[in-house]
């Protein structure tokens, strides 16, 4: 029971952590760190890459709105050119042209022209009432300074303030000259923002960046949301006006300047929506590729797994079928892998010897059984019986009283030690008796036509043996090896020692054997008349002590016999502990 | 072994789920503005916002629409605009109210003509899921999300100021004020109290309520200046009853003698600043008002948490002396982008 839990709790263990499910987890971590790590790596590379394109495009932007607002600039430089050259004419002619300039240009709202004090001469406007009485003059610019450099005075963006109920924002742009008659005076043009805006309103810088003008100090000149502006809902914080590219927290500045006054064009760009909205866009396509990756990745990597782990699942199968039942298990092969196959081989090859040895185990065990009861049978060979008691009778008739009495004795010992109450071993002691008695009485039975003699070292007899161990070789070399001889034969039994084992030695000058006799001996059952073989002795001690012990036989013909027998030195004790 | 598939199968289906999970929130992650993007981007969800004014003629409200519609096209959102013919028109405005949730806007944003009368169908609509935001002028709702605009009894209290200015040494204050229901105009009369009245060279010497339109309250100015003709301080509250006071006091020919306050910016009444009926202008930031009503519009359509549910726009007192300078330009005078009016 306590085993068959444990196997339980294993299996529960295994059930936990399949090895399908963990290579599914191992799989999808592998793929899913790999796919983050790349995707960080690829997000910042192309955030760069982006970043680097998108000040590309702003600057491009940026340069065209540079472009037409120079243009511009400089038309307006040319216009101004004209007024200079037209204002010095009579009335009527500078009238008429001023109206037509007017007309032409809507963006020009007024043209005046101031003496050196900054009075109020002359004013053209597209019709506008000049106020009777102006709070001030925010047109004329005091203090000009010489155009000589060829950059055009431009002022702030300002309201114009000289006419009754009419405030449009504009910027003016002034110079100084010398009127016909050679006075310094001072003409200034006002221009509002209709084209300018026009030029920057439909300049996109992606979504929603955008361009705006600013002065040499930041301050800004013409932004699409002027007006968000003045209401200081919104400010614009950069202030750096030299040419280049600023990149401050998610929003890119960039600036050009334009070269005949102090304009700067200012793009700006967002950050967020320029690059993080297109790395949005790549990045979530991407995570949508992963995760049907990932998905592909979960099913084949169950698919796969399973594959793996079937092959070994069916082992595990066959192994405890195999622990539960080993006789009747019949093994199929599991395909797989080449590592499976090769488990499976090996399994295939440990069940088939497996089997083998539990098979040769029972069949020694049934030959034992066997060997045992011929020894049985054996202890009562009737022949055997009936010629000793005949012997003992005729001893009788002839009134041997004596050896009649030694023969009866000598019998009884006999069967007294074959029976041994079942025992199989026995003690050497009592095996020599047994040999001693029988034979006592074959050689009575053979009128002493041989000689016997015992060699036995006294230390051995308390060793166990296998019982009638000796009584079958002798029996073989009274029989075979003195029966048809002419001399007087003369048998020898050793029981000797060496440190591990006990040797018994049987010597007769018998005819002897040939090598092929000798192996015949120790292979053939026995006849039912020659009682137990000497085969059944070797085959015996075999079983019991294994088969670096048992029985050898050296003959040579015309010689003699002798059969040398090994055994384990088995003490009584040794015996018992071992049952 | 049955089992055992069985688990297998939980165990794979729970790290599917788990890698799903985790992708899908990653992704959002990684998209946190996709949902603002896409209200954005799609044209067949656009907004609707009604913006339903006091007037839709006005200098001021013409800048509030133009900062709404700039902030409308910011945010892609349909913008309304509607106001009654005249200022008193609660009744109107009322309707309209009614017509624009018809048509399914989503927000509201509106200024009250009157406090009271206005508040049945802003609950209304608000009952019936539209939003709503008030801008310069306050309704008697509770289901109003944001207010926007002047702090109207602060604004008063600067034109209480620019009154205090005056080194005469009697300051006699006739009050020209509008509709008495409309919230705005009592909080600014409120703040110019508060302020004048702790100087003791002041006593307020009459106070009248004139229908919101320039010939009015110059037919009111010109009886009040009669009846009182010791008044040298003349304060008002909005454009049209600036125009009417600054034009009374031109035509009983007093721009010197008394001083004008006056509200919001017209190019009459900076063209008055100019000349000296009016003496000083408290000028709000209609601009402002459009926009942000439009912006707070779009946060609440879109699940923003708005940081208050007031939000003040500034004002500024412009006189003559500083009329010019950059700033005060800036908020007397809209920008244009064309010189055509």
């Amino acid at each position: 029971m306590k085993i068959t839990d444990k196997l339980k709790n294993r299996m529960g263990i295994m059930q936990r952590i399949s090895l399908s499910g963990l290579f599914t987890v191992l799989v999808i971590a592998v793929v899913l760190v790999t796919s983050v790590v790349s995707l960080l790596t690829f997000v910042k590379l192309y955030r760069k890459d982006m970043e680097e394109n998108a000040i590309t495009s702003s600057e491009q932007a940026v340069v065209q709105v540079k472009n037409t607002v120079a243009n511009y600039t400089e038309d307006m430089s040319d216009i101004m050119q004209m007024i200079c050259e037209n204002i010095q004419k009579d009335e009527e002619e500078a009238n008429e042209f001023f109206g037509n300039l007017l007309k032409i240009r809507p963006d020009v709202v007024a043209v005046t022209s101031y003496d050196l004090n900054g009075k109020l001469q002359r004013c053209w406007s597209g019709g506008q009432k000049l106020k009777e009485k102006y709070l001030k003059n925010l047109s004329y610019v005091k203090d000009l300074t010489d155009e000589s450099d060829g950059m055009l005075n431009i002022t702030k963006p300002h309201v114009e303030s000289l006419f009754v109920d009419y405030y449009p924002w504009v910027v003016t742009i002034s110079r100084k000259m010398k009127d016909a008659s050679g006075n310094e005076i001072q003409v200034a043009v006002d221009i509002s923002f209709y084209n300018i805006a026009s030029y920057v309103d439909e300049v996109g810088i992606g979504q929603h960046g955008y361009c705006y003008i600013a002065d040499d100090n930041g301050s800004i000149v013409y932004h699409p949301q002027q007006q968000l502006i003045y209401a200081e809902l919104k400010e614009e914080k950069h202030d750096v006006m030299e040419d280049g590219s600023y990149i401050k927290s998610n929003v890119i500045y960039t600036v050009k300047s334009l070269e005949n006054c102090d304009w700067h064009i200012v793009g700006v760009c967002y950050v967020d929506e320029m690059i993080t909205s297109k790395v949005e866009r790549v990045v979530s396509s991407l995570v949508v590729i992963l995760v049907i990756v990932l998905f592909g990745t979960c099913f084949m990597g169950s698919v796969f797994s399973r594959w793996f782990s079937k092959p070994i699942t069916q082992l595990v199968t066959a192994m405890s079928e195999f622990e539960g039942d080993n006789g009747e298990f019949v093994y199929q092969p599991v395909h797989g892998t080449q590592e499976i196959d090769a488990l499976s081989d090996s399994f295939e090859h440990m069940v088939i010897r497996n089997q083998k040895l539990m098979e040769k185990v029972r069949q020694e065990e049934i030959s034992l059984r066997k060997t045992e009861l011929k020894a049985l049978q054996a202890q009562i060979n009737p022949h055997f019986l009936y010629n000793t008691l005949d012997a003992i009778a005729w001893l009788c008739e002839e009134e041997r009283n004596e050896d009649a009495v030694k023969m009866v004795n000598a019998l009884a010992r006999l069967f007294r030690i074959s029976i041994s109450r079942g025992h199989e071993l026995i003690p050497i002691e009592k095996e020599l008796q047994h040999a001693q008695s029988y034979l006592q009485i074959q050689n009575f039975r053979y009128k002493n036509q041989f000689m016997y003699s015992f060699d036995v070292d006294e230390t051995c007899l308390s060793y166990l043996c296998n019982k009638i161990t000796l009584q079958p070789i002798i029996e073989n070399a009274i029989y075979h090896g003195m029966d048809r001889m002419v001399d007087e034969g003369m048998i020898k039994i050793g029981i000797h020692q060496d440190p591990n084992r006990i040797i018994f030695t049987v010597e007769d000058n018998g005819v002897g054997m040939t090598e092929e006799q000798c192996r015949e001996v120790l292979k053939k059952e026995p006849g039912d008349r020659a009682g137990i073989g000497i085969k059944n002795v070797n085959d015996r001690i075999k079983i019991y002590f294994g088969d670096e012990y048992g029985l050898t036989i050296q003959s040579e013909l015309d010689v003699g016999t002798c059969v040398t027998i090994t055994m384990p030195k088995v003490t009584e004790r040794s015996y018992e502990e071992k049952q | 072994m049955k089992k055992n598939n069985k688990q297998q199968n939980i165990i794979l289906w729970i790290v599917l789920a788990v890698c799903i999970v985790i992708l899908s929130a990653s992704s959002v992650l990684w998209n946190p503005s996709a949902g603002e993007k896409e209200s954005e981007n799609s044209a067949d969800q656009k907004h609707k916002v009604a913006l339903i004014t006091k007037s839709t003629v006005s200098a001021f409200w013409k800048t509030v629409y133009s900062g709404a519609s700039n902030a409308s096209t910011a945010y892609n959102m349909e913008l309304i605009f509607e106001g009654p013919d005249n200022e008193e028109d609660y009744q109107a405005q009322n309707d309209m109210i009614r017509k624009v949730v018809e048509e399914g806007v989503d927000v509201i944003i509106f200024s009250a003509v009157d406090y009271r009368a206005n508040a049945e169908a802003i609950n209304q609509a608000a009952g019936q899921g539209v939003k709503i935001i008030i801008i310069d002028s306050d309704v008697n709702s509770d289901q109003v999300s944001c207010r926007i605009g002047t702090d109207n009894y602060e604004a008063g209290c600067m034109a209480g100021e620019a009154a205090l200015e005056d080194e005469r040494e009697t300051i006699r204050v006739g009050i020209v004020n509008f509709d008495k229901n409309s919230d705005n105009g009592q909080k600014r009369e409120e703040g110019f109290r508060d302020t004048v009245l702790v100087d003791d060279r002041v006593s307020i010497v009459d106070t009248i309520n004139v229908i919101s339109t320039t010939e009015d309250a110059q037919a009111g100015t010109e009886e009040m200046l009669k009846k009182h003709p010791e008044i040298n301080v003349i304060v008002t509250f909005n454009e049209w009853t600036s125009l009417g006071v600054g034009n009374a006091v031109q035509k009983l020919g007093l721009a010197d003698e008394t001083r004008v306050i006056a509200f919001d910016s017209n190019v009459r009444s900076v063209g008055m600043l100019e000349t000296g009926e009016v003496d000083t202008l408290i000028v709000q930031n209609p601009y402002a008002m459009g926009y942000l009503g439009v912006e707070t519009a779009y946060k609440l359509l879109n699940g923003y948490t708005l940081a208050n549910d007031t939000i003040f726009t500034d004002t500024m007192a412009v006189d003559r002396n500083n009329m010019y300078d950059e700033e005060c330009q800036r908020r007397l005078f809209a920008f244009e982008k064309s010189n055509k009016n």
